[in-house]
């Protein structure tokens, strides 16, 4: 099982590194495990976390691509579909017939054709447009919802803090 | 009064024909006896496992036609239900036969008319209907056997291999002999190798080996799998599965996973609750009478509780919830509190004068009399003003409130008393086993020792049909019919009662036929005093005698 994991890991290492989209660097975080991931992303243009780049870490589960990985953002974050530890919650990242929240269909979560890439890019469009029906951060959602600029004022200020300013 | 006259219907019963029966035979000489026994033998051991000769009559009834209607006693004669327990293997047999059926006039691929009555709920008329009435297209979807939007309609006979033609998703590149690369591995394999479905997501077999197990092993799915590929709602059919997957083991689940998913979605099918069994009963005419499976355990077909006539499920869901919710705590409330004359919040005095201030409306008001303090002036202590207009209405419309907790606690506490009877159940057949070996210790042989037995079923049956009863009782609303229920209800609890303290006296030798005679001929009693409760209230569900509160 795991040989199988690792080589569908090396190829997806592979592809990311020869061609990876705009705003995202990702690869193993050493040699020795390719199970553990951390991967950059930049905060899209033309939305509150424009700017900033926020590192995040992947880990694999040994029947990965039947399953979907686990990620979390190191860097803090204030978003509403980002749990207050980290823990990112999108559609794409729940095996199907597990539902928290009752949102989702099962065509939206995951499936073993999903990549790493893809993953990645659902992430950076949440970022841009947050989805606040299903809140994994309610004060996030709330701030989203209600008052608009204070929102833009904290993410920022978590921008300029994950650049190191 | 109405009642009177309708009681006619359900005549006690004057007479016992057992009565005579044992009368007659304790006359008769003792060598004449060991005869009977001897030849008689297997007439009684069939009467004895009753639950054994209960599902082969049954089954019997199931396959000469509904028409054999049962006439015995009674003016109302309610058909019984029609049922028979099938075993696991039976199940699946059962199955496939639905599946054949239908494909005598399809003629398709039989994984797809599987997935078809899923669709459908197995129920083959909707299907038939739907496949040359409605829109096929429409219906292959619902079934998830095609693709959302699929080019060609095509329904070809050939069994579900992989396709060669190309589809959308596949790209016009895949030709046999070609390389194509796996979208889960990601490794490059000849395409003859790759297998995929009507959608045209094509995977190596590796992949769609362990993708299948994790679905099977781990999910526990079975008519649910979908193909692997995001967005695909195609399911995978039961020949695909079975050839794709590898392990025996993973087979043998699937397998046991698909029966069980049939008898979940068959609505004529369910599983026996007892522990441990693994029958499934079959019953096309559902009611509220119970359904017994080949185990013994006998239950109500519809809600899989255990049998709970006169009261319809969804009655009883609701009793057990309000039984659950308050039953302890108002008990505590009507003893220990009164409500508020203003605002009803239910106020407990816990020490003080009888000058009450209510917390959350703060009305001022007299605990004895419940009317305004302010008239009471200083008499802190003694209340003169107990026939006070003020106070008298107050006190009315604490006496409503209580009425409907009254009646709750009447009822609620009828039926607790025969539930705690019925626990007991195991003692009294253990009490009636040592009964039976005291009689037969004195010369009474084992077949008519037997009344004891009978005695202690009936007495079980009887107190839980009073117990269901009572919760049937409460949600009723009064009427003329209510109060020929409430007479035979009475009549049946007075019978159990008496034949529950029979049960409990000592025999000696002097009255032991006496004894017998009289428990034998209350046993009778009950039996035909349950049986016309249960038919009345039958009766007023077929004719709508019963108007239910709320």
């Amino acid at each position: 099982m795991a040989g199988s994991a690792l080589k569908r890991l090396l190829a997806e290492y592979k592809q990311l590194t020869l061609n990876s989209p705009e705003g995202i660097v990702a690869g193993p975080k050493s040699e020795e495990n390719f199970f553990e991931w951390e991967a950059l992303i930049t905060g899209p243009e033309d939305c509150a976390f424009e700017g900033g780049v926020f590192v995040t870490e992947l880990i694999f589960p040994t029947d990965y691509p039947l399953s979907p990985p686990k990620m979390k953002f190191v860097s803090e974050v204030f978003h509403p579909n980002v749990y207050p530890d980290g823990r990112v919650c999108i559609s794409i990242l729940h095996t199907p017939g597990d539902d928290p929240l009752g949102y989702e269909t099962a065509a939206e979560r995951w499936s073993p054709v999903q990549s790493i890439e893809k993953i990645l890019l659902s992430v950076v469009s949440m970022l841009a447009e947050p989805n606040d029906e299903s809140g994994a951060n309610i004060d996030a959602c709330k701030m989203w919802r209600d008052d608009r600029s204070q929102f833009n004022a904290v993410a920022q200020k978590l921008v300029r803090k994950s650049l190191g300013l | 009064m109405a009642g009177t006259d309708q009681q006619l219907k359900y005549p006690l019963p004057v007479l016992c024909v057992e009565r005579f029966f044992s009368c007659s035979l304790l006359s008769f000489p003792t060598l004449w006896w060991v005869g009977v026994v001897m030849c008689d033998i297997e007439d009684v051991y069939e009467e004895s496992s009753e639950g054994e000769e209960d599902v082969e009559e049954d089954e019997l009834r199931f396959s000469s036609d509904e028409e054999t209607k049962s006439t015995s006693a009674g003016a109302v004669c309610r058909q019984p239900p029609s049922y028979h327990s099938l075993s696991a293997d039976t199940i699946s047999k059962k199955m496939f036969d639905i599946v054949d059926e239908v494909n005598v006039v399809f003629q398709l691929p039989t994984p797809y008319v599987r997935l078809l009555l899923i669709a459908c709920k197995w129920d083959k008329e909707k299907l038939l209907e739907r496949y040359y009435a409605g829109d096929q297209e429409v219906l292959f979807r619902e079934a998830h056997v095609v693709p959302q939007r699929r080019q060609q309609s095509q329904t070809d006979s050939t069994t579900l291999q992989v396709r060669t033609q190309s589809t959308a998703a596949c790209g016009a590149a895949a030709l046999p002999g070609q390389e194509f690369i796996c979208d889960i591995c990601m490794l490059a394999y000849i395409f003859d190798a790759m297998c995929g479905l009507e959608c045209g997501h094509y995977f190596c077999q590796e992949c769609w080996d362990s993708y299948l197990k994790v679905m099977v092993m781990c999910e526990g799915r079975s008519q649910s799998i979908q193909c692997p590929a995001s967005h695909c709602s195609i399911v995978v059919d039961e020949a695909t599965v079975l050839r794709l997957l590898r392990k025996p083991e993973v087979r043998k689940k699937y397998q046991l996973l698909i029966t069980s998913s049939f008898v979940q979605d068959h609505p004529h099918l369910r599983w026996c609750p007892a522990p441990g069994c693994s029958h499934a009963v079959l019953c096309t005419n559902a009611d509220l009478q119970p359904v017994v499976c080949e185990c013994g355990h006998s239950f109500c077909f519809k809600c899989c509780e255990e049998p709970h006539e006169p009261v319809l499920c969804n009655y009883l869901t609701r009793w057990k919830k309000k039984c659950d919710d308050d039953s302890e705590t108002s008990n505590w409330i009507h003893v220990n509190t009164k409500e508020c004359p203003k605002c009803r919040a239910t106020i407990e005095k816990n020490g003080g004068c009888n000058h009450m201030v209510c917390s959350t409306c703060r009305c001022e008001y007299c605990w004895v009399c419940l009317g305004p303090w302010a008239p009471h002036g200083a008499s802190w202590y003694n209340c003169n003003r107990y026939n006070e207009k003020e106070s008298k209405d107050a006190r009315n419309l604490q006496a409503q409130s209580r009425a409907a907790l009254d009646r709750y606690l009447f009822y609620c506490n009828r039926y607790m008393n025969h539930m705690k009877s019925l626990q007991m159940e195991h003692k009294l057949y253990e009490m009636a086993h040592s009964k039976m070996q005291e009689l037969q210790a004195m010369n009474v042989s084992w077949i008519e020792a037997q009344f004891v037995k009978k005695a202690v079923d009936v007495l079980c049956q009887c107190r839980q049909v009073l117990m269901y009863s009572y919760c049937f009782a409460f949600y009723l609303k009064k009427n003329n019919h209510t109060f020929i229920f409430e007479d035979n209800q009475g009549d049946l609890e007075m019978a159990t009662e008496c034949l529950s303290e029979y049960l409990e006296r000592d025999i000696t030798e002097d009255t032991l036929s006496n004894m017998k005679t009289m428990v034998q001929d209350k046993t009778k009693y009950c039996e035909m005093r349950c049986r016309a409760v249960l038919e009345h209230v039958y009766e007023g569900y077929d004719n709508d005698f019963w108007e239910f509160t709320e």
